[in-house]
């Protein structure tokens, strides 16, 4: 019961601030300097036209008139019409979304397979942990650019072994049921396709895992130290245990808990970096479409990405909290 | 009450200025005898805020005006090459980390304050005010602060001053949070509660006997959050939401000049690195004064 209770909280903490945000960008399009019916009718247009198509846009209406019904417009998916491409921005970003979890999902497996390693191989003070140490300070340093652009230099340019722009060479591909370019090549069994497309994720997938794997090691390494120095590791030791058992079946069992948590909240900055890497690498997801948009100041587009962004990362942390609440109900929030 | 305050300040208020000097002294190097990692750390932030005051001084040429050929590569004609109209790269790349590291210490700044005050207020106040503040801080928490700062930005307009705006509107939360759990704990602590009975008013009580207990606190986090902001605003940068295009931007040049990248790799990758120098520096930093103020 208190479970339930807990998890009725937590969606419903959930539910308000994804109106807070929703909130937030209605206001934030209202303290816009660019007017919506100068947007969508250009600048040539005849003051009576911008007038007609304030009226037609329900823009002289009072304002919490208005807010009441975009809350309800956003609410069932309506983000309104793109300044820039003229579609429905739910349509747009329909298109797009598939393409960025297939990318996020690929890089956050390879930063919590990285992480993991790093982690392991700077506390077990294997020779050349300092190195490592560095590695992971200067790591966290590096803008993710920086990467991309190392990346593309040494693969693209002097090995020519990883293309650097797009999702694949095919010119035509099945369109499966996901939309992800992997499932639905696998789904397919067009296995060239899939190897294909894989070069393609490679340096992109990279350039977003680097750093919150670092982060993610560096926040394992310092709970393996903790948990290392408790009793219970001194009494396995002395149970007679191997070393390679005690650290695998004691101590990182119990210290992978903080990682854990640190997984929901590299996913934020996961998303801030997914727009510049899709921007650098053509990847054509939802941090493409911002990314294209950004400059025109195509202001429906962005917020309907920052909401549906928002959502998935109040989701994500959500999710995170009520898991560790099942899995450690010591944890009291 | 003030009889005795005066009474404690007198003789410090007749000591010649040389003795002041000597303690002032002595206390520097107790310091740097107990504390030596803090010492460093916050010098060589010293070092680089100067370094970064005085870089356009520093600089060769002039940021904004052409110098040489286009595309001159490194270690030629200049240290660092020059861009595809021939300004020159290190001067561009100097004048962008001063804009750099002055803007992340603004919005730390800003976040300090705004965050400290809410936290301080919140902490020190039971009930419906702490529930309010601290529910409003938990909601900007809840939500990606950089994409909701692209959101701001979009909305008042690409600039250097909106693009610091919308970061401190979504950076100060983290401090709030902090700052409340430093001074929660504090309430409980027996030299606040003797300072309440000795007659403090609750102004007198935040920020003599409240805030200094948080301030370690805050040092260790604004320190190591400073690279992190770096990176942020960068990132930003790159995407178009800073100062408009003849302005020497790290994120901006690293992005406008992607197209020669393949043919023309330091006049995209430089400004790049420029970033990663800052970002690495205070990170050392933040580890160092971070270690220096937990090492008692």
């Amino acid at each position: 019961m208190n479970r339930l209770r807990f998890i009725a909280k937590r969606l419903l903490a959930a539910a308000v601030i994804v109106i807070f945000l929703i909130a937030a960008m209605f206001l934030l399009e209202h303290m816009s300097k660019l007017d919506p019916a100068h947007a969508y009718l250009g600048a040539g247009a005849s003051s009576q036209a911008v007038a007609a198509e304030r009226i037609k846009l329900g823009l002289n209406r009072p304002i919490l008139v208005q807010f009441v019904d975009y809350l309800g417009h956003v609410l069932t998916g309506n983000f309104g019409i793109s300044y820039r491409t003229r579609n429905p921005v739910f349509s747009d970003i329909k298109e797009y979304l598939p393409n960025t979890i297939e990318l996020a999902v690929f890089s956050l497996i390879l930063a919590v397979l990285l992480g993991l390693l790093l982690g392991l191989a700077s506390t077990l003070k294997i020779r050349g942990f300092r190195l490592i140490q560095f590695i992971l300070i200067s790591g966290a340093s590096t803008p993710v650019f920086l990467l991309a652009y190392l990346g593309i230099l040494i693969f693209y340019a002097k090995l020519h072994i990883l293309p650097a722009s797009g999702m694949t060479s095919y010119q035509s591909y099945p369109t499966g049921p996901t939309g992800m370019l992997l499932v639905d090549s696998l789904l397919h069994l067009d296995f060239g396709l899939f190897f294909n497309s894989l070069q393609y994720i490679i340096l992109p997938g990279l350039s977003l895992a680097i750093v919150p794997a670092l982060s993610i090691g560096r926040v394992l390494r310092g709970s393996l130290l903790t948990t290392m120095r408790q009793d219970f590791i001194r009494t396995a030791r002395s149970k007679g245990l191997n070393e390679s058992r005690v650290f695998l079946r004691h101590a990182l069992r119990n210290s992978i808990g903080p990682a854990l948590s640190m997984i929901g909240l590299q996913a934020g900055l996961l998303l801030a970096s997914d727009v510049v890497v899709e921007q650098i690498f053509s990847w054509p997801g939802v941090g493409y479409y911002i990314a294209q948009s950004i400059p025109v100041g195509d202001f429906p587009a962005i917020s309907g990405v920052t909401i549906f962004f928002g959502i998935f990362y109040v989701l994500i942390n959500t999710l995170v909290d009520i898991g560790q609440q099942l899995a450690d109900p010591r944890i009291r929030t | 009450m003030t009889n005795s305050s005066t009474t404690i300040n007198t003789p410090i208020a007749l000591t010649s200025s040389s003795s002041v000097f000597s303690k002032v002294a002595q206390r520097f190097k107790m310091l740097l005898i107990t504390r030596k990692s803090l010492v460093v750390g916050v010098s060589i932030i010293a070092t680089i805020t100067i370094l970064c005051f005085f870089a356009p001084m520093l600089a060769p040429y002039n940021p904004l005006q052409p110098v040489g050929t286009p595309f001159s590569p490194p270690f030629h004609s200049f240290l660092f090459g020059s861009d595809s109209i021939g300004r020159d790269e290190l001067s561009r790349v100097l004048a962008g980390m001063k804009s750099s590291w002055f803007s992340a210490l603004e919005v730390i700044a800003s976040g300090v304050i705004i965050g400290g005050s809410v936290g301080l207020i919140a902490g020190s106040s039971r009930g419906f005010l702490d529930n309010l503040l601290m529910r409003i801080t938990d909601a900007f928490l809840s939500l990606p602060g950089p994409i909701l700062a692209i959101a701001v930005v979009a909305a008042l307009g690409p600039s250097l001053t909106h693009t610091l705006i919308a970061v401190s509107v979504v950076w100060w939360p983290f401090y709030a949070r902090i700052v409340r759990g430093e001074i929660n704990a504090q309430m409980s602590r027996p030299h606040v509660e003797a300072a309440r009975l000795s007659g403090a008013g609750r102004t007198r009580l935040m920020i003599f006997h409240l805030l200094p207990g948080a301030i370690p606190a805050i040092v260790v986090t604004a320190s190591l959050d400073v690279g992190n902001l770096i990176l942020t605003l960068a990132g930003l940068s790159f995407l178009g939401l800073g100062a408009p295009a003849p302005a020497p931007e790290l994120g901006a040049m690293a992005a406008r000049n992607l197209p020669y990248l393949l043919q023309d790799w330091w006049t995209s990758v430089m400004p790049a690195i420029g970033i990663f120098i800052l970002a690495f520096l205070s990170n050392v930093c933040g580890d160092l004064i971070r270690a220096g103020l937990e090492e008692l």
